[in-house]
C-alpha cells in the first residue's frame, strides 16, 4: 500500500492508550506467571523478593505437574498427526470435488470451532457411555474429542491452500508418468506444506491448552496440564503451578513464531475466523 | 469420464474422516438432544426415546436455572461489548502498522495470548488480583488502603475481568483483517472533502469494519457463555452461570438428563445468536448474502 508512514500518523491518540491498554490486560497476568514461577518466596509479594530457580527444579521433580505435562504432549501429538491426516482428505473432497451440499458439509465440519467444548465434551461422554463402547473416560476417548475441536484448524487452512492451487502442475507430473501417490507427495503435499505446518502447529497448540473437551473426558489415572493445574488452583497456588506454566508459555510462543515465520499470520486467522 | 472416476476417489479418501464427524460428532449431538427429553432420573444413561418436556418446564420454572440462563447471556453480552471497545483500537493500531516486522510482533503478541491455556491465564490474573494479590498488597504498602482488602475477584467483577482477558484476542483477530481490507483512499476521499478526522472515522472506517465487528462480538459472545474455568475460579462459585450447573447435574448429581437438558439450552442460545448474526450481516450487505 502507499504512503506508509502516513498510515501510522492516522491512529488517533486516544486509540494508542486503549491499544496500550488492551496489550496490558493480555500480557500481564502471562508476566505474573512468569515472576511467580521464578520467585524465590513461598509466595508472591508486593515488592518481590527476588528469583530462583527452585520452583523450576521443583516442576522437573513434582510427580503431578511434569506427567501432566508429558501427557498433554502425547495427546495433542496425537490429536495433531490425526488431524492432519483426516482433515487434508476432508479439504480435498471440500476443494475439488464440486457436489451438492458442499457448503452445508463444510460448515458441519468446521462448526466444532464455534460451538462450546463443554457442550462437545458431554455430548462424547454420553455416548460412551449409553452406547458402551467402552471409551468413556480413557486416552483413545480424550484424543476423539481433541481431534474433533483442532481438525477444523487443519481444514481451515489446508483447503484455503488448496483453493490458490496451480493444478496445472499436478497434470504435468502426471503426463511425465508421476504415479497418483507419487503426484501427490512429491508435488501437492511440497506446495501446501506451508498449510500443513500452519495447521499441525494449530492443532498441537489447541489440543495442549484444551480445557473444557478434557473437562469431562478426563481418564482417572491421568490428567492432561490444564486439567491438572485448574484441580490446584482450587484449593492454592503453588509455585511449581506457575513454573509449569512457563514451559507451557515457552511452547505457545515458540509455535506461534514458526508459524509467523512459514506463514502470512493472517491468512491464518482470516480462513478460520471470519 | 475422468472427472467421475477423480470424484470417486476423492469421496473415498475422505470417507474415514467423513466417518469420525458421523461417529464422534453427528451422533453425539443429536444423542445428547434426545437424551435431554427423556424423564430425568439419577444415574441412568441411555437414550430411551420418550420425548418429554419436562425437564425444559423444569428449567423454565425454577429461579435457579432460569436465572443462570439470563446472567450468562447477560455476562455474555457485557463482556462483547467490553472486549470490542478494547480490542478495536488494538485491532487498528495492528492494521495500520506497516513495518512488517513489528506488524508481525504484535500478531505473535496476540496469538500467543489467545493460544495460551486459560487456566495458566487464570493463575496470573488470581494471583493479581486475590483478597492478598499483588494489587492489595501493592494498595496497602502504598497506604491506599488500610489493610482491608478491595473485592476484585470472587465476585461479579472478577468474572468480567476473566472473560475479557479470555476472549479479547479472538476479538483483535476477527477485527484485524477487517480494518486491513479497507481501502485508506476511502478515508482520504473523506478528509479532502472536508470531513474531520474524527467524522471521517465514524462515518467511512466504523461502516466498514461492520462485519468484523459483528463476527467478533458473536465469537466473544460464545466463547464468554460457554466458559466454566473462568467463572469457577474468578467467580469463586459464587456467579453461578450455565456450564456450572452443566457440571454440577452431570457431575455431582448424576443427573443425566437435566444436565443434558441444560447443555441443549446454552447449545440453543449460542445458535440463536448465530442467527442474529446471520441477519444483521445480510442487512448490512444489502441482502446479498
Amino acid at each position: 500500500m502507499a504512503n506508509k508512514p502516513y498510515q501510522e500518523a492516522l491512529v488517533p491518540g486516544a486509540f494508542k492508550w486503549i491499544a496500550g491498554l488492551a496489550l496490558f490486560i493480555l500480557l500481564v497476568p502471562i508476566f505474573v506467571v512468569f515472576l511467580a514461577g521464578l520467585n524465590s518466596g513461598d509466595f508472591l509479594t508486593f515488592p518481590p523478593e527476588g528469583l530462583s530457580l527452585r520452583w523450576i527444579k521443583a516442576f522437573f521433580e513434582s510427580d503431578s505437574y511434569l506427567p501432566a505435562y508429558l501427557y498433554s504432549l502425547i495427546i495433542a501429538l496425537t490429536a495433531m498427526v490425526i488431524s492432519l491426516i483426516l482433515g487434508t482428505l476432508i479439504s480435498l473432497l471440500l476443494v475439488r470435488s464440486a457436489f451438492a451440499g458442499r457448503a452445508l458439509l463444510r460448515a458441519v465440519v468446521m462448526s466444532p470451532i464455534m460451538l462450546p467444548g463443554i457442550v462437545i465434551g458431554l455430548s462424547l461422554y454420553l455416548f460412551y457411555i449409553s452406547f458402551d463402547i467402552g471409551l468413556a473416560r480413557t486416552q483413545a476417548g480424550l484424543v476423539i474429542g481433541h481431534v474433533l475441536v483442532t481438525c477444523p484448524y487443519v481444514i481451515g487452512m489446508v483447503s484455503a491452500a488448496l483453493v490458490g492451487f496451480d493444478r496445472s502442475l499436478e497434470e504435468a507430473a502426471r503426463s511425465l508418468g508421476a504415479s497418483r501417490w507419487e503426484t501427490f507427495r512429491k508435488i501437492t503435499i511440497p506446495l501446501i506444506s506451508p498449510a500443513l505446518i500452519a495447521g499441525g502447529v494449530f492443532a498441537f497448540i489447541v489440543s495442549f491448552g484444551q480445557f473444557d473437551v478434557s473437562l469431562f473426558l478426563t481418564p482417572p489415572n491421568n490428567t492432561p496440564l490444564p486439567i491438572a493445574l485448574y484441580t490446584s488452583l482450587r484449593y492454592t497456588f503453588e509455585p511449581t503451578a506457575a513454573a509449569a506454566g512457563i514451559f507451557a508459555i515457552f511452547l505457545v510462543v515458540v509455535s506461534m513464531v514458526i508459524t509467523a515465520k512459514i506463514t502470512n499470520l493472517r491468512r491464518i486467522t482470516a480462513a478460520n475466523y471470519n | 469420464m475422468q472427472d467421475t472416476q477423480e470424484n470417486r476417489r476423492l469421496w473415498l479418501l475422505a470417507t474415514p474422516g467423513l466417518l469420525f464427524f458421523l461417529i464422534f460428532f453427528l451422533i453425539p449431538v443429536s444423542a445428547l438432544f434426545l437424551i435431554s427429553f427423556d424423564k430425568s432420573s439419577t444415574g441412568i444413561v441411555d437414550i430411551r426415546w420418550m420425548f418429554d418436556l419436562g425437564n425444559y418446564e423444569r428449567f423454565f420454572s425454577r429461579a435457579i436455572y432460569y436465572e443462570a440462563a439470563l446472567r450468562s447471556v447477560g455476562l455474555a453480552m457485557l463482556v462483547s461489548i467490553i472486549a470490542l471497545f478494547l480490542g478495536y483500537p488494538l485491532a487498528f493500531l495492528i492494521a495500520k502498522t506497516t513495518d512488517p516486522a513489528r506488524n508481525t510482533f504484535l500478531m505473535i503478541l496476540v496469538l500467543s495470548a489467545m493460544q495460551l491455556d486459560m487456566v495458566i491465564r487464570l493463575f496470573g490474573l488470581m494471583v493479581l488480583m486475590g483478597d492478598k494479590g499483588l494489587i492489595n498488597q501493592a494498595a496497602a504498602w502504598a497506604g491506599w488502603t488500610d489493610g482491608t482488602p478491595i473485592p476484585l475477584m470472587y465476585n461479579f467483577f472478577g468474572v468480567v475481568v476473566g472473560l475479557v482477558q479470555f476472549t479479547l484476542p479472538f476479538m483483535i483477530l476477527s477485527l484485524v483483517g477487517v480494518i486491513q481490507g479497507i481501502h485508506p483512499s476511502l478515508e482520504e476521499a473523506a478528509r479532502s472533502l472536508g470531513a474531520s478526522r474524527w467524522k471521517a472515522f465514524w462515518k467511512v472506517t466504523v461502516p466498514m469494519s461492520m462485519p468484523g465487528i459483528l463476527s467478533g462480538m458473536l465469537l466473544v459472545f460464545a466463547l464468554a457463555i460457554s466458559s466454566y474455568v473462568v467463572p469457577t475460579l474468578m467467580g469463586g462459585w459464587k456467579v453461578v452461570v450455565l456450564p456450572i450447573h452443566i457440571f454440577q447435574q452431570i457431575s455431582e448429581l448424576a443427573k443425566w438428563q437435566f444436565g443434558a437438558t441444560v447443555a441443549v439450552i446454552m447449545f440453543l442460545i449460542s445458535i440463536a445468536a448465530m442467527l442474529v448474526y446471520q441477519r444483521s450481516a445480510s442487512r448490512l450487505a444489502g441482502g446479498r448474502i
